[in-house]
């Protein structure tokens, strides 16, 4: 195969057709099945962007969409710095072969770490036509003016981007010599046209008219369906498998079996239902399969008493002997992304000379590690294969693996014709790889003042990042000697102490683990902010002001968003009477997302349930470049958040799943929806800190404080139940 | 074997006759709008109209829903590309998130407003606590609805 250059590359795609393009190089590359981590530089630029003959902006998007409408942000920006309208912009999701490898769309980065090099890429392109503006022009560069679509001079001449861009090929190479351009969307001193508006959602035509946009809404010629027996857990052996009948099922096409791996294709869907329901498999499980193996792995007390637990977060002037004020443990259960999309993706393989041997359409938030994964298991190069990334029915962190993908790929390759997998309800919640049961022991003690001495927070969690399958075999006992990301998320107080402590251990589960929204964020504050609270409730002091005090004026960001909650709070009073209760809660997300939230419940003694009336939240952004849809990413985590402190808990028994469907896997109905109060905190100077994940930290735990207000029992488990609470069941505290 | 879908009738080829509704309007007859999330009825992502009724397609045998009148999401917006209110609103409230449930809750809210023409926020919870959205777009569903409501007043 000829090695193209990434110019003579971007040529001869037809990308460069006409028109001036900005281009940027890349220098690093990521191991076979790890996510890619590479997120762009200043100097990278994190868009090709391109402006046409016809004056028009294309750019491709570099964010994988599932909800979250980051790549809107992106084109606000592109917009603002090249003065013109949205509708100006034509968005492109690049496949794996259209642009070098995108970083892995998790970790609410997007907008902070791709906003600034979408914003130099775009300007420097505005810059570069400026300079051509001047000679058109016959003026000095600084004579030469913005004008929307174009410049002008203060004498009146206007010169539009059509003016300036003819159908010769013209390439901008991004300069890392020189000095940044001016970034409009980072000038605290412009009016902006496009930051801070309410621009709409791209695209969000075409999901109320039912286009087509998943990659289940791909057809194509001679197209099969497929589907491969998903085990209870990955480490699983195949112990025994039947599959007499099977092949004389009417429909029928192919039964493929390699080592674990057993899989049919057949004509319709319906075939594929019936040949896999006669399929027998037993498996042989490394380890037993239920509730009672999970809360054994997690006794954090158990594992306190042969001394330290493995990692250390925080160690300073360590004290064991205190007279505990706090001493509370706290458990929460394993939770699934339950993602309204069952994952499909569609493989083929095509003969003779082709650009690709394989192509595989799937939606996904990592379609380089995708290719990575597909050549490893295939034997092909990565040059020979192509994903084609579709917009997600949801992702929350649970699609960055090959899982559909592998089984789309391996059927295809068996049967020579373009196979469909569409995973059913019931595969998604076996082979999700789900967030982690955790058990945490928090201990604070206060001084005479009663400010805050010692502070010890001990906790078991099942593996996130570092989970089984997610990283080669042969690397997993080398990176667990270091720090799991997903299970440190959030546990480092924002409150000091002059004694700390905060150590963990991270355990195998018997189920595959991974990352769901916001990690170990959400169980750790849930964690922290209820032991808190029940220090200031047992002080009498109010909560939100001795949070602040204990802040020790160290996070004056999230002492303002705890602040700005108390304050939109108040626009709804508590109602009256027995059973109402309010809690807040704050925290942060990677140290650079500030939340805080107030939670409004009602303890139903009649109906014996906890409903949740209503929530407020500040949230502060950092720069918001688009208010509305930050709105959205809060209105999302607060649902989760109820999601997560009253209903949803993962069933396992039996050395299975038992958790098949959403009718015994309880997600948040509209019935279940608080009302809500949302303040978006713009700060202007400050880059965009994303929000996908960010508030469900702070919305959790103030359910549980305002349960605590309402009960004057403290929820020490989730999903908490009205039992737990209610004035029968006191012991628990 | 004929369907008649948003007023279009459909030829059904025999290797389809034993599927579901949702699956011979997803995979034959191309008609994507409609989509398979639970497989039990028990999300509402796969409503469609059967004679001005919702059923959840992906539990109804093809061969019931024979001669009967079916509307999908495709059939709301008019040929000339203007959208239905409820399609409008959906849009004005900028209601989707990751957008996969959105086709079923559209036609779902369809069924309401048929039925009645300003529901209250009880007769939303009601007629739509049916329709999972795991994004939590509850909030926007409801007042695109109202707005919806309104906005076929206006027009009548």
């Amino acid at each position: 195969m000829v090695k193209l250059s990434r110019r003579g590359f971007l040529i001869s795609t037809g990308w460069v057709a006409g028109g001036v393009t900005l281009i940027y190089s890349l220098r690093n590359r990521a191991i076979a099945t790890a996510p890619t981590i590479i997120f762009p530089d200043e100097a990278s630029g994190a868009a090709w962007l391109q402006i046409r003959p016809d004056g028009s902006c294309r750019m491709f998007f570099s964010r994988q969409d599932m909800g979250q409408n980051a790549n809107t942000g992106l084109a606000q920006i592109v917009a603002e710095e090249l003065n013109i309208e949205m509708k100006d912009i034509e968005g492109i999701l690049p496949t794996t072969s259209d642009v070098p490898p995108l970083a892995v769309t998790a970790g609410s980065m997007s907008l902070t770490a791709f906003s600034r090099p979408t914003a130099i890429a775009a300007a420097t392109l505005r810059e570069s036509l400026r300079s051509r503006a001047a000679v058109a022009l016959s003026k000095p560069l600084s004579a030469v003016l913005d004008d929307r679509g174009g410049f002008r001079t203060a004498e009146g001449h206007t010169i539009s981007y059509v003016q300036l861009v003819d159908s010769a090929n013209v390439i901008v190479d991004f300069d890392d010599n020189q000095p940044a351009p001016a970034l409009y969307t980072f000038d605290t001193t412009r009016a902006k046209n496009q930051i801070g508006q309410g621009v709409k959602p791209l695209g969000i035509r075409q999901l109320v008219t039912g286009d087509k946009v998943f990659a289940s809404d791909i057809s194509m010629k001679e197209i099969l369906y497929g589907r491969v027996i998903q085990p209870p857990v990955r480490n699983a052996l195949l112990a025994d498998l039947d599959t007499a009948g099977v092949a004389e099922i009417p429909g029928v096409v192919q039964i493929v079996h390699q080592d674990d791996f057993i899989g049919v294709v057949c004509k319709t869907p319906s075939a594929v239902d019936a040949a896999i329901a006669q399929i027998n498999v037993t498996w042989d499980l490394k380890q037993p399969i239920n509730q009672r193996e999970i809360d054994r792995l997690i006794d954090v007390d158990k594992a306190m008493v042969n001394g330290d637990l493995e990692h250390t977060l925080l160690d300073q002037a360590h004290r064991k002997d205190v007279d505990w004020e706090i001493d509370l443990r706290f458990d929460v259960q394993v939770q699934t992304h339950a993602q309204q999309e069952p994952r499909t993706a569609i493989a083929r393989f095509n003969e003779g000379n082709t650009d690709h041997k394989l192509e595989i359409w799937t939606g996904t938030q990592d379609a380089w590690a995708i290719k990575r994964s597909a050549s490893r298991d295939t034997g092909l190069p990565e040059e020979d294969i192509v994903v084609h990334p579709q917009r997600m029915g949801g992702g929350f962190g649970g699609r960055e693996y090959y899982e559909v993908e592998r089984d789309a790929v391996r059927l295809t390759r068996a049967v020579k014709r373009p196979v469909k997998v569409q995973w059913t309800r019931r595969d998604e919640f076996t082979a999700s790889r789900s967030r982690p049961a955790s058990a945490q022991r928090v201990r604070i003690a206060t001084d005479s003042e009663g400010n805050l001495s010692d502070w010890w927070h001990s906790y078991i969690s099942g593996y996130v990042t570092l989970a089984r399958e997610r990283l080669p075999g042969w690397l997993l006992p080398m990176m667990r000697l270091g720090e799991d990301s997903g299970v440190v998320k959030g546990a480092v107080p924002h409150y000091s102490a002059p004694h700390q402590r905060v150590e963990y251990q991270d355990v195998d589960f018997p189920i595959d683990l991974g990352v769901w929204r916001s990690l170990n964020g959400a169980p750790a504050l849930f964690a922290i902010e209820s032991a808190m609270d029940e220090l200031a409730v047992r002080r009498g002091a109010d909560p939100v002001d001795y949070k602040i005090a204990q802040m020790k004026g160290a996070h004056p960001r999230l002492e303002n968003c705890l602040e700005e909650v108390r304050k939109i709070s108040k626009r709804r009073p508590l109602p009256k009477g027995k059973g109402y209760g309010r809690g807040f809660a704050c925290g942060s997300y990677d140290g650079r997302c500030f939340v805080a939230v107030s939670a409004d419940v009602y303890v139903d003694d009649a109906t014996r349930q906890i409903k949740v009336e209503h929530m407020s939240c500040a949230q502060d952004v950092g720069l918001a470049i688009n208010p509305d849809q930050l709105r959205a990413q809060v209105e999302s985590n607060m649902a989760w958040s109820v999601g997560m402190a009253l209903l949803e808990k993962f069933e396992v028994a039996n050395d299975s799943i038992q958790s098949a469907n959403f009718d015994d896997y309880r997600i948040p109905r509209m019935t279940d929806m608080p009302s809500l109060t949302i303040s978006i905190i713009d700060q202007p100077s400050i880059p965009p800190t994303g929000a996908g994940e960010v508030a469900l930290v702070a919305g959790v735990p103030a359910i549980a404080n305002a349960v605590r207000h309402a009960s004057g029992v403290r929820p020490l488990q989730l999903p908490i139940s009205y039992e737990a609470v209610s004035a029968n069941d006191l012991e628990n505290i | 074997m004929k369907l008649i879908v948003n007023g279009t009738e459909h030829q059904i080829e025999p290797e389809w006759r034993n599927e579901t509704l949702l699956t011979v309007l997803r995979e034959h007859l191309n008609l994507t709008g409609t989509r398979f999330s639970c497989g039990i009825g028990q999300c509402g992502a796969c409503i469609v109209h059967l004679n001005s009724n919702p059923i959840s397609s992906c539990m109804l045998p093809v061969a019931e829903a024979e001669t009967h009148d079916i509307l999908t999401i495709e059939g709301l917006a008019k040929e000339d590309g203007t959208l239905h209110p409820l399609q409008q609103a959906w849009v004005d409230e900028n209601v989707p998130q990751c957008g996969y449930c959105q086709s079923g809750q559209i036609m779902q809210a369809l069924a309401l407003l048929q039925e009645t023409s300003s529901p209250t926020d009880a007769d939303i919870d009601r007629a739509m606590n049916g329709n999972l959205c795991r994004c939590g777009t509850y909030d926007r569903i409801r007042k695109s609805i109202k707005s919806a409501a309104r906005a076929m007043a206006e027009a009548r």
